[in-house]
């Protein structure tokens, strides 16, 4: 608790957070807009153009609870990115100003080091996803009356959503402390975090549907795998025909962090700091 | 493993045996010495001689190829609350450089349980009260020093390692270390100070530790380990008749040299044989001193041939 506490603090003596925190602001309302565009046009329940196998997919997104898990949890790609960039840098800053000497002499028990460094990046994912959820619901709300639907914050369906969605921000938190240990340089660690953030997603959707033009559809179940896919199955709202349940996402993505996680306390207990 | 072994009144450093491999050197080879409590111990060797990687294996940083080190008869990784029986000042630079110093010293205090107070008690204590709430980026060389020894004065330790903590500090700031370190080996604690500078470790210190390619050279009081030079002592003569001295001296079997200036350094006798010989050859003396050696010239030859970069 005491070693919770100090790396708490220590995220609050410095300026990264909110830095971050500001750089999300404009995305957010970037995505926002997008999700506007997309919620007017599903909304409208226009089918026309949509090809016949995608048809019960679209329809499925068209589903009230579905849009309005869609909103409530607006701006996930970004903020998911910058909440494992804040678990590297939970990491890397440790190594980049050489504090991790003072901070192994306060507690040499390095295992219990780590677990307060991953609990307090878990604790600042949650900050993160509360302050987009409240950004999001008077927002998300006001989009769904425009086009005529209901707030639907009385379907669990949607409120589900809504935890998933918080549930990846903490589980993201925890990749980045996992990825920030196997890479110390603050740096490097957080273009490779990017890369594999944004690069790896887009790779792994190209390479999967080539595969699956020629090995068939099964392997875009596959999708399942990339992590950032898995978070944004979570929190669907609906089950989407053809897709992967949302509990597989959810599970897949606590894989990720518990073995993140277990490597990042692994890696540190051995390691010499010189 | 044992329990119990650390009692409040040692504070005794104990390194046995200890050996670091690195893949392309052996940076500390088989060291064995031990620090006593109540005296500023020195820790000395050239550059590359394995006393930062002994330092951090006596703090659980880095771990050892073999051998032990216990300080009041445990591991550092087995002491409960560390802070309060061990500080360390390692590096200059270790602080979150958009930190503010007091910041630095809280999150610390946080991690260690210790209060709050103590964050300001201890900035109070190095004498950087004024510049508390300024980011460690803009701290001065001999200021972010100062910071470190009061991060590890935080938990009121027994016992003080530091790593060369007269690095970057003016004369006044080195004068304030030396008295402040005297003053805590006074009051019993164990101070353990690595350094190159030896015209200071010289004042500073009451014992030594020697180091060399990783291996020990040399221990004991500062006294004793000048006074170990089988050379001894020399006496500096300035005469207007060199030469008729120097065949006088060569006869009581004395070397004699002759430095840039023309003074005569003489070694093998003492200052009256110097004296005597001259009165009796009636020889006119400006001067004559004896020389004790210094550290400087101890450790110079003790770690002569030892490669210091390895
Ligand atoms: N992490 C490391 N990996 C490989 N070699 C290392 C490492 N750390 C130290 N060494 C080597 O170990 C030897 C001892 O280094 P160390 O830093 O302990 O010397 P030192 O006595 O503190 O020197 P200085 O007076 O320059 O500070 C050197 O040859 C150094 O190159
Ligand atoms: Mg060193």
């Amino acid at each position: 608790m005491k070693l919770v506490r100090s790396e708490l603090l220590k995220i609050r003596t410095t300026n990264t957070w909110w830095i971050f925190a500001l750089i999300m602001l404009p995305l957010w309302a970037l995505t926002l807009g997008i999700n506007w565009l997309q919620t007017d046009a599903l909304a409208a329940g226009n089918t026309e153009g949509v090809p016949p196998e995608q048809i019960d997919q679209v329809r499925a997104l068209m589903d009230q609870d579905a849009l309005a898990a869609n909103l409530y949890t607006n701006g996930q790609l970004f903020g998911l990115l910058i909440v494992m960039l804040l678990g590297v840098v939970v990491v890397t800053s440790e190594f980049f100003h050489q504090t991790v000497t003072t901070t192994f002499l306060t507690a040499p028990h390095r295992t219990a080091v780590m677990a307060a460094k991953l609990v307090a990046a878990a604790a600042l994912g949650l900050v993160f996803w509360l302050l987009f959820t409240l950004l999001n619901i008077p927002a998300g709300a006001a989009i769904l009356g425009s086009v005529d639907v209901g707030p639907q914050l009385g379907s669990g369906a949607v409120w589900r959503a809504i935890a998933l969605n918080g549930l990846a921000y903490l589980l993201w938190a925890i990749l980045g402390v996992g990825l920030g240990v196997l890479i110390r340089s603050q740096i490097g660690a957080t273009v490779t975090g990017i890369l594999l953030y944004l690069g790896g997603t887009i790779g792994a959707i190209t390479v999967l549907s080539l595969l699956a033009n020629r090995f068939g559809e099964w392997i875009n179940k596959l999708q399942l795998l990339v992590p950032s896919l898995a978070s944004s199955l979570m929190v669907s709202g609906v089950e989407i025909p053809g897709n992967p349940p949302r509990w597989a996402g959810a599970a897949v993505l606590i894989g990720y962090a518990a073995v993140a996680g277990a490597i990042g306390v692994l890696t540190i207990r051995r390691r010499d700091i010189s | 493993m044992s329990d119990g072994q650390w009692s409040p009144s040692t504070g005794q450093i104990v390194v046995s045996g200890l050996t670091k491999e690195y893949k392309n050197v052996r940076a500390v080879d088989n060291l064995s010495f031990t620090v006593e409590p109540g005296r500023v111990t020195g820790f000395l060797g050239p550059n590359g001689a394995g006393k930062t990687t002994t330092l951090r294996m006596l703090l659980n940083l880095v771990t050892p190829t073999s051998g032990t080190a216990t300080i009041g008869g445990r591991r550092y990784a087995d002491l409960t609350d560390p802070l309060r029986h061990v500080g360390a000042v390692l590096e200059a630079s270790s602080a979150h450089k958009g930190r503010t110093g007091i910041n630095h010293l809280r999150v610390i205090c946080a991690a260690a349980g210790l209060p709050k107070q103590r964050a300001d008690e201890a900035l109070a204590l190095v004498g950087l009260t004024p510049a508390a709430k300024r980011k460690f980026k803009g701290y001065s060389l001999g200021m972010k020093q100062r910071l470190g020894i009061a991060a590890a004065m935080l938990g009121d330790p027994r016992v003080l390692i530091l790593d060369e903590p007269a690095n970057g500090l003016d004369p006044e700031g080195i004068r304030w270390m030396r008295g402040f370190l005297k003053g805590l080996a006074h009051e019993g604690r164990t101070i353990l100070v690595s350094s190159h500078l030896l015209s200071e470790m010289q004042l500073l210190a009451d014992d030594v530790v020697i180091i060399a390619a990783g291996q020990l050279v040399r221990q004991g009081p500062v006294e004793q380990v000048i006074g170990s030079m089988a050379q001894g002592q020399r006496v500096r003569v300035r005469t207007p008749n060199a030469e008729e001295l120097t065949t006088a001296l060569k006869a009581q079997s004395a070397t004699v040299a002759v430095d840039e200036h023309g003074v005569l350094q003489v070694d093998g006798v003492d200052a009256p044989t110097v004296g005597r010989t001259a009165l009796a050859a009636g020889v006119e003396l400006h001067e004559l001193t004896t020389e004790r050696p210094d550290l400087e010239r101890v450790f110079l030859e003790l770690t002569a041939g030892k490669a210091g970069i390895r």
